[in-house]
């Protein structure tokens, strides 16, 4: 997929200008940003008063308090840094199914949180996983690198495998900084998801959870007796369609969107689920803007 | 339930299943479709395992459904039949055969008297409240063991009593009786309702028979409804070996040397080889082999019954073989029998007895006036011969010509002479007749030719009655209807040769002498067959005929049932009759010389006591073709109309052919609506 504009269309990109990612954990960055940071700085936030000691910049010597007090305090500012934004995406084969395609309408996604990103200057990581992560891009922060975002997202293959524990896994372990996480998945990984989540948990990040599923996944149309082949690892269940089967597995389908929710719900990170056939821009502006990753 | 055509069934089963099973398996190749997991597929599979313990019955109900179809389909192609309890009707006649062919044992050594005993007591309990039956039982003669009645106890206590006889099987005398008392039931009932006289002429009649009937055919009903008759054809067996004529002749030259013969002859399907024994007075002689050919077609498959030769009438070639025992010595009076040594079907056929009298010349009196050529013949003849004159017999005291109510001599011949004097005895008339009641002579016969004969009477056997021409006249000669014409004339009363039999004598008639007188007063040959080579044979033939009972062959036996006139001893007043079962009849003989006796239903030899030499044993003979032809008929013709016999018990048997159909469809219905669902998800 080399064609940005199948992505992001530049008047839908026009209003994610006005968007930014919002952490419900405030993190330390790198670079001086566009963000409060924990650190005391320079910016014009004033965050606490403490003790002058020997050597410390006496432009910040609050000279009110000395008239007052006869003694110096130091006034203390937060310092405004950039936010990490890591955004995992699934490009496992199980993604290249759907009307409308689900492995492109989550890399929508990844796109847009990311455009969004490095709009507003944050450090932002794109990470796609099959069964592992499998390429990576780093630290890209500011509009400028927004055509580079765009050709990495586009350009990501399917593979066969999927594996998101390795992936998070992987991801935990290269990558210390916290920040936000944004896992966009089909979350259909016979290894399980839990474990996976459990090591980005063990980080303290803001963890946003993005479950896409196609309409013909939610509602399936087959008939017949039928061999349904995995395109994922080959695995074949061998089905003559009844309507009790039918039933049955949506019945299980909902289970495991509710299980996944409930699994998020608890420790706290967030969950969005989203079928395929839902417009994308609407997903960005409207859900996302609603469960608070931007405002 | 049973099938007609069960081989269908199997053919069927065969061709269609096993190619419905390989191609649901090649249906069940399953059109591959790419998901992009399995994850929740497989999990509802095992879910719907585990929830639903019909699961592996549902996916393959399709497969069941089109193997009930196949199964229904190949089950009706079988022409099942299901035995279905019938409301009897308000009348009842059950008409059983007691003939010799109910006696062949079938299965669990039941006879088939016993099975259709069975039966009719089965159609007894099968009666409603209101119904009522007969049982009429039959054999030559048709008996009644029961009027009609609604006790159903006694009903079945009256056909438990119905005995087996070796006796032929005659249905006209039973439906007579059944219109008889269908008639009466007119009257009343023992319950004290009347019925009216529709309701009995529409009795149903149940004839329970394995259809050996001798006069099927004869059977003409006036009142009962015979196109309701239902026949419960019984038994089932065919293999039969039979003898079916036995004859004993001492030689004409050496009288103490026997001859015995006798035919038998096969009615089963397949070849037999069987010994022949022969016995004397129960001592073993001798033993023949005798081959025989199948005397019926093999069925042409396990469903039809053997088609035998009841229309042709001719046995199959080499079915049929003379069995002779020659130059046996047996002087003496005693009894010959031949034994079949065989386990057929019927065993009354497979023994024949024969009473063989002492060995003695036949003693002749001939009276003649002037026949030198018949005194010349006779003479060379192996007889005692005594030759008087009419005027000498006539004149002749009692005792020279009897023996107290019986002729002294075995054969008395009259030449020109008629009289009236006969004691008991066999006379041939020559040109003459007996002076008996209801035999005139009214005048002469001229000009005219013989018409008719039998030659196959044993007198005319080795007769050319075409060669014999009277030169003159012959005698106008009216008898009683009893007689039998072996040669007839033209016109009325033109009875050439006649055979009388009354009141134990034996009267042949011959109507033309053997010289006539011409215009001169000469005697002239009235016929020139006395030239003829056949005349010396017919001779013969007829001193044997009329001597039989005699000398030279063995006394005649009788069919099982009929009658037979006994002379007892004088001063008897009871006879004790020994029959072949063991058991005796006492006879009063209320000073009669001779009684009758017809109790001779069974096979065998009956010993009487006190008896009179040569006529204290009777040997009964089943020698009957119809019976021995054990083979049940399948299909029945009363009078002209067919009817079909059915085997099952007091039920009738009902096509379920269309029920199976109309169950297919409705599968089919199924089959076309479990598909549908299936699909449409």
């Amino acid at each position: 997929m080399n064609n940005d504009t199948a992505l992001l269309e530049p008047d839908f990109l026009n209003k994610l200008n006005r968007l930014e990612l919002v952490s419900k954990k405030v993190f330390a960055g790198k670079l001086r940003g566009e963000r409060r940071s924990k650190r005391r700085g320079e910016s014009v936030e004033f965050a606490d008063y403490r003790n002058y000691t020997v050597g410390d910049d006496l432009r910040f010597l609050d000279w009110n308090i000395y008239a007052r007090l006869d003694r110096l305090f130091l006034k203390l500012f937060l310092e405004e840094e950039d936010l990490m934004v890591s955004i995992i995406f699934d490009t496992s084969k199980s993604m290249d199914y759907g009307q409308p395609h689900k492995g492109i309408y989550a890399r929508q996604v990844a796109a847009a949180i990311a455009y969004i990103g490095l709009v507003n200057q944050d450090r932002v990581s794109l990470y796609p996983f099959a069964d592992g992560i499998v390429d990576e891009m780093k630290g890209l922060r500011g509009k400028r690198t927004t055509p580079r975002m765009l050709d990495f997202v586009s350009r990501c293959d399917y593979r066969p495998a999927s594996d998101l524990t390795t992936a998070c896994k992987q991801y935990a372990i290269r990558h210390p900084q916290r920040g936000i996480v944004i896992v966009i998945s089909d979350f259909f990984d016979k290894g399980g998801f839990e474990a996976g989540l459990r090591f980005l948990l063990g980080r303290d990040l803001d963890i946003y959870v993005i479950h896409v599923l196609s309409p013909q996944e939610t509602e399936p149309t087959v008939t017949g007796d039928l061999q349904l082949a995995d395109i994922e690892d080959e695995d074949v269940a061998e089905v003559t369609i009844s309507r009790a089967l039918i039933n049955r597995y949506k019945h299980n389908l909902e289970a495991y969107c509710a299980h996944v929710r409930d699994y998020c719900t608890r420790r706290g990170i967030a969950h969005l689920f989203t079928t395929t056939d839902v417009p994308f821009d609407q997903l960005i502006l409207n859900y996302l803007r609603r469960r608070g990753l931007v405002r | 339930m049973n099938f007609l055509t069960p081989g269908t069934i199997a053919l069927a089963g065969a061709l269609t299943i096993p190619p419905l099973v390989a191609l649901y398996f090649l249906k069940l190749k399953r059109q591959k479709y790419a998901i992009s997991s399995t994850l929740l597929w497989k999990k509802a599979i095992e879910d719907l395992h585990v929830n639903s313990p019909f699961q592996r019955l549902r996916t393959s109900l399709l497969l069941l459904l089109q193997l009930l179809v196949l199964a229904l389909a190949a089950l009706a192609l079988g022409h099942p039949m299901m035995a279905i309890e019938r409301d009897r009707e308000k009348s009842l006649i059950l008409i059983i055969d007691q003939s010799a062919s109910m006696a062949v044992a079938e299965e669990n050594q039941l006879t088939r008297l016993d099975l259709a005993k069975r039966e009719a007591k089965r159609v007894v309990d099968s009666m409603d409240e209101n119904s009522r039956a007969m049982v009429i039982a039959f054999c030559d003669r048709a008996t009644v063991p029961s009027s009609y009645d609604n006790d159903k106890d006694a009903l079945k206590r009256k056909i438990d009593s119905i005995e087996q006889t070796d006796s032929t099987s005659m249905l006209s005398e039973a439906i007579n009786l059944a219109e008889a008392y269908s008639q009466n039931i007119i009257i009343g009932t023992s319950s004290g309702n009347d019925v009216a006289p529709e309701a009995s002429a529409s009795a149903t009649v149940m004839l329970f028979t394995d259809g050996r009937v001798a006069d099927a055919n004869d059977v003409s009903p006036q009142r009962l409804d015979l196109t309701n008759m239902e026949i419960v054809r019984i038994g089932s067996r065919s293999d039969n070996v039979g003898i079916i004529t036995m004859d004993a002749l001492r030689n004409y030259e050496r009288p103490e040397m026997l001859q015995v013969f006798a035919t038998a002859r096969n009615f089963s399907d397949k070849p037999v080889t069987i010994d022949a024994t022969l016995y004397f007075d129960g001592e073993h002689m001798d033993v023949q082999t005798v081959e025989l050919a199948p005397g019926m077609i093999p069925a042409a498959d396990d469903d039809s019954t053997p088609s035998d030769d009841d229309n042709a009438g001719v046995p199959l070639p080499g079915s049929v073989a003379s069995i002779a025992f020659d130059e046996i010595e047996f002087a003496s009076a005693g009894v010959a029998e031949i034994r079949l040594n065989t386990q057929d079907a019927l065993r009354a056929d497979d023994k024949a007895f024969a009473i063989i009298p002492p060995s003695r010349r036949v003693n002749l009196l001939l009276v003649v006036d002037d026949n030198r050529k018949l005194v010349d013949l006779l003479s060379i003849l192996n007889i005692d011969l005594t030759i008087m004159s009419p005027d000498e017999y006539e004149n002749a005291p009692d005792d020279v010509l009897a023996d107290g109510s019986r002729s002294r001599f075995d054969v008395v011949m009259f030449d020109n002479h008629s009289t009236d004097r006969l004691p008991t005895g066999n006379y041939f008339f020559w040109g003459g007749a007996p002076i008996i009641d209801g035999v005139a002579e009214t005048g002469l016969v001229r000009d005219e030719v013989f018409i008719d004969w039998d030659d196959t009477h044993p007198i005319l056997r080795h007769t050319d009655v075409s060669a014999i021409e009277i030169f003159d006249h012959w005698k106008r000669i009216n008898l009683p209807p009893e007689a039998i014409i072996l040669i007839e004339g033209s016109s009325e009363h033109s009875n050439v040769l006649s055979l009388l039999s009354r009141d134990g004598s034996q009267f042949l008639i011959c109507a033309f002498g053997l010289l006539a007188t011409d215009d001169q007063g000469e005697s002239v040959l009235n016929t020139a067959w006395m030239l003829h080579w056949s005349f010396p044979l017919f001779t013969v033939d007829t001193i044997d005929f009329l001597a039989s009972t005699l000398s030279a062959k063995a006394l005649s036996s009788l069919r099982p049932g009929q009658p037979q006139m006994v002379p007892i001893p004088p001063n008897t007043d009871t006879v004790i009759v020994l029959r072949p079962d063991g058991k005796q009849d006492r006879l009063p003989t209320a000073g009669a010389q001779k009684i009758t006796y017809a109790r001779t239903r069974r096979v065998g030899i009956y010993t009487i006591s006190p008896g009179v030499e040569g006529g204290d044993r009777i040997a009964v003979n089943l020698l009957d073709v119809n019976e021995s032809r054990v083979n049940p008929k399948t299909t029945f013709e009363i009078g002209s109309s067919p009817i079909a016999t059915t085997t099952g018990e007091n039920l009738v048997d009902e096509p379920l052919w269309p029920w199976l159909v109309l169950g297919l469809l409705v599968i089919c219905l199924i089959e076309w609506i479990v598909y549908n669902r299936r699909v449409f998800v």
